[in-house]
């Protein structure tokens, strides 16, 4: 089987708020899966019934070949996982912490490699859980999610509070797991991540995966930009009528900024009708396509 | 499990030492002082009775002062049970809904930790702390007697009482638990146990005067606790009767717990008419 995590028709509420509507994911094994939305989409709600943290109200859910309910500690000691809202003993030191948590896994974690991972993220292992900045906290986060190398990553907005610089680093940790051969499943809604490190995407929206897709193509086929220039003023009205076209601007009957939705044939046919001097198309960043689903659809 | 309890009794170290140290003080400077008031028991039976009697209620009978276990009866364990169990509800709410409601609980369930691994692990870091809450205070007592020439109780006497303490923790405690599951929040399920404490306190007071409460009395978990009668001889079905609803108080919030969702920030709810159904699976 190669999906390390399904899900299918998931449904969840909690008493009249639908945070679930029927979610259908399907994550491929050592794949870095994004997933898009933003805050009460049902980002956590799904990561948490992965877990078994939370359990569902209907649909069916397995994770590394696994039900959660029924074998969640087996589902939990081959995964990793950071919360969405980090919250840790602040009793502890950092290393207090992780060795706490390293028990709770019967001692799995190889403490040089924990050493290692401190180090790269400029997190100082004797500093005390009380004392550090969110951003710090959110360090130790990923270090107790990535130190007993798992299988699974089951990442809540991982890089949330992370200065740009320790961001990057924490990237590269995430592609190195996968590299190692983890399947990481992470959720955010910094466009700008999912686009550097996901190879496909789901963008959910109140509930329900509007779209499914690989990065490249959900940004190659879905909005585009075009300016057009005429050589003389036109009337360019016409243009508004063709099938996924919305006009943005227009400027003196010489200009014309145009969204594209799907193929561009249509649209280059009808100016074809036109003198056109200039025509210059633009990608829409993951923002862009992002924000889209939200107020089409 | 053996960590998830170590790690709780390690936590709740310095409560156990702060309580237990109090009152093993306070026992300490009692056991102390009984060679003083023996000496002047006429004067200070002769002060109680001109208390008002619905004062005098609430510590039994004052008239056995002149006995050390009347003595300890009057001064300690007549409101014993409302300190103690102050501690237990405190403990008890916030046994696993402390941690649901600080969201420390979701990561470390996130490990392979079953719920009723840490469920037991905690109950019993409870327990423990509780016996040895009771048993530094109850080594106050006894070290006190080192000093007193009238004080002729032992200590196998003096851990009756004690025992008798330890029910009392134990069902609040298990009280507190039970409703930190059902209710939406701990504060909510503390101040319901506290309010149970303290309403029990003052019926069984209250009973000793009235005799219109005679009857619901009985369903006061405290009429259960013996207090320093029980230095006479502990008495086993109000002591096994109040830890065997503390366990049934256990087992329904271990069910409670092992099929509901774990909390974050706003998802708590009341959850009674739930509580009685099975929940979906998926």
């Amino acid at each position: 089987m190669d999906d390390t995590l399904t899900t299918q028709n998931l449904t969840k509420s909690y008493g009249r708020v639908q945070a679930l509507r029927g979610v259908n994911l399907e994550v491929r094994r050592g794949e870095i899966f994004g997933f898009l939305g933003p805050n009460g989409a049902g980002k956590t709600t799904t990561i948490r019934c992965l877990l078994d943290l939370i359990r569902p109200d209907g649909g069916a859910v397995r994770v590394l070949g696994l039900d959660p309910q029924k074998d969640p500690l087996a589902v939990r000691a081959r995964a990793g996982y950071l919360p969405g809202e980090l919250r840790l003993d602040d009793r502890f030191t950092v290393e207090g912490a992780l060795r706490f948590l390293n028990s709770l896994r019967g001692g799995k974690a190889d403490w040089g490699f924990v050493r290692k991972l401190a180090e790269r993220i400029d997190l100082d292992l004797k500093a005390s859980i009380k004392s550090l900045s969110k951003g710090n906290k959110q360090k130790v986060g990923v270090m107790q999610a990535l130190m007993h190398r798992p299988e699974l990553l089951l990442l809540d907005e991982p890089t949330g509070g992370l200065d740009p610089l320790v961001q990057q680093a924490v990237l590269k940790l995430i592609r190195e797991a996968q590299a190692g051969g983890a399947t990481i499943f992470f959720s955010s809604h910094i466009l700008s991540e999912v686009q550097e490190i996901a190879e496909r995407v789901a963008i959910i929206r109140q509930g329900i995966v509007v779209e499914v897709a690989e990065t490249a193509a959900l940004i190659n086929r879905a909005l585009r930009r075009a300016r057009v220039r005429f050589r003389q003023p036109v009337d360019s009205r016409a243009l508004t009528t063709l099938p996924g076209v919305t006009v943005l601007a227009r400027d003196d009957g010489t200009g014309v900024l145009i969204q594209v939705e799907g193929e561009m044939d249509g649209l280059i046919k009808a100016l074809a009708a036109f003198p056109v001097s200039d025509f210059e198309t633009e990608r829409p960043s993951l923002e862009e396509i992002f924000l889209a689903y939200y107020e089409t659809k | 499990m053996i960590a998830i309890f170590r790690n709780a009794f390690s936590r709740s170290r310095g409560q156990i030492l702060g309580w237990g140290i109090s009152l093993g003080l306070y026992g300490l400077f009692l056991v102390q002082f009984y060679d003083t008031l023996a000496k002047q028991q006429e004067q200070i039976v002769q002060l109680l009775n001109s208390y008002p009697p619905e004062m005098m209620a609430f510590f039994g009978d004052a008239v056995n002062i002149a006995s050390p276990a009347g003595y300890l009866s009057l001064e300690f364990f007549s409101y014993a049970p409302l300190l103690v169990g102050i501690y237990a509800v405190l403990a008890g709410s916030g046994l696993l809904a402390e941690d649901e409601e600080k969201g420390t609980l979701d990561l470390m369930l996130a490990h392979p930790v079953s719920r009723t691994g840490l469920f037991v692990g905690r109950l019993l870091a409870f327990v423990a702390s509780a016996v040895g809450l009771l048993a530094i205070a109850w080594l106050g007592f006894v070290t006190g007697k080192r000093w007193s020439e009238s004080f002729d109780l032992s200590g196998g006497e003096l851990a009756l009482p004690f025992l008798s303490l330890l029910a009392v923790v134990l069902f609040f405690g298990m009280l507190a638990l039970l409703l930190s599951m059902l209710l939406p929040s701990r504060r909510l399920a503390a101040t319901v146990a506290g309010l149970v404490l303290v309403a029990s306190f003052f019926v069984v007071g209250l009973a000793r005067i009235n005799d219109d409460l005679k009857n619901i009395v009985r369903f006061s978990p405290l009429y259960y606790y013996q207090g320093g009668d029980a230095i006479s001889g502990l008495n086993g079905e109000w002591f096994f009767g109040l830890l065997a609803v503390a366990a049934l108080f256990t087992l329904l919030a271990w069910r409670r717990f092992e099929r509901r969702d774990i909390r974050v920030g706003g998802e708590g709810g009341w959850r009674f008419i739930e509580f009685f159904y099975k929940e979906k699976q998926l």
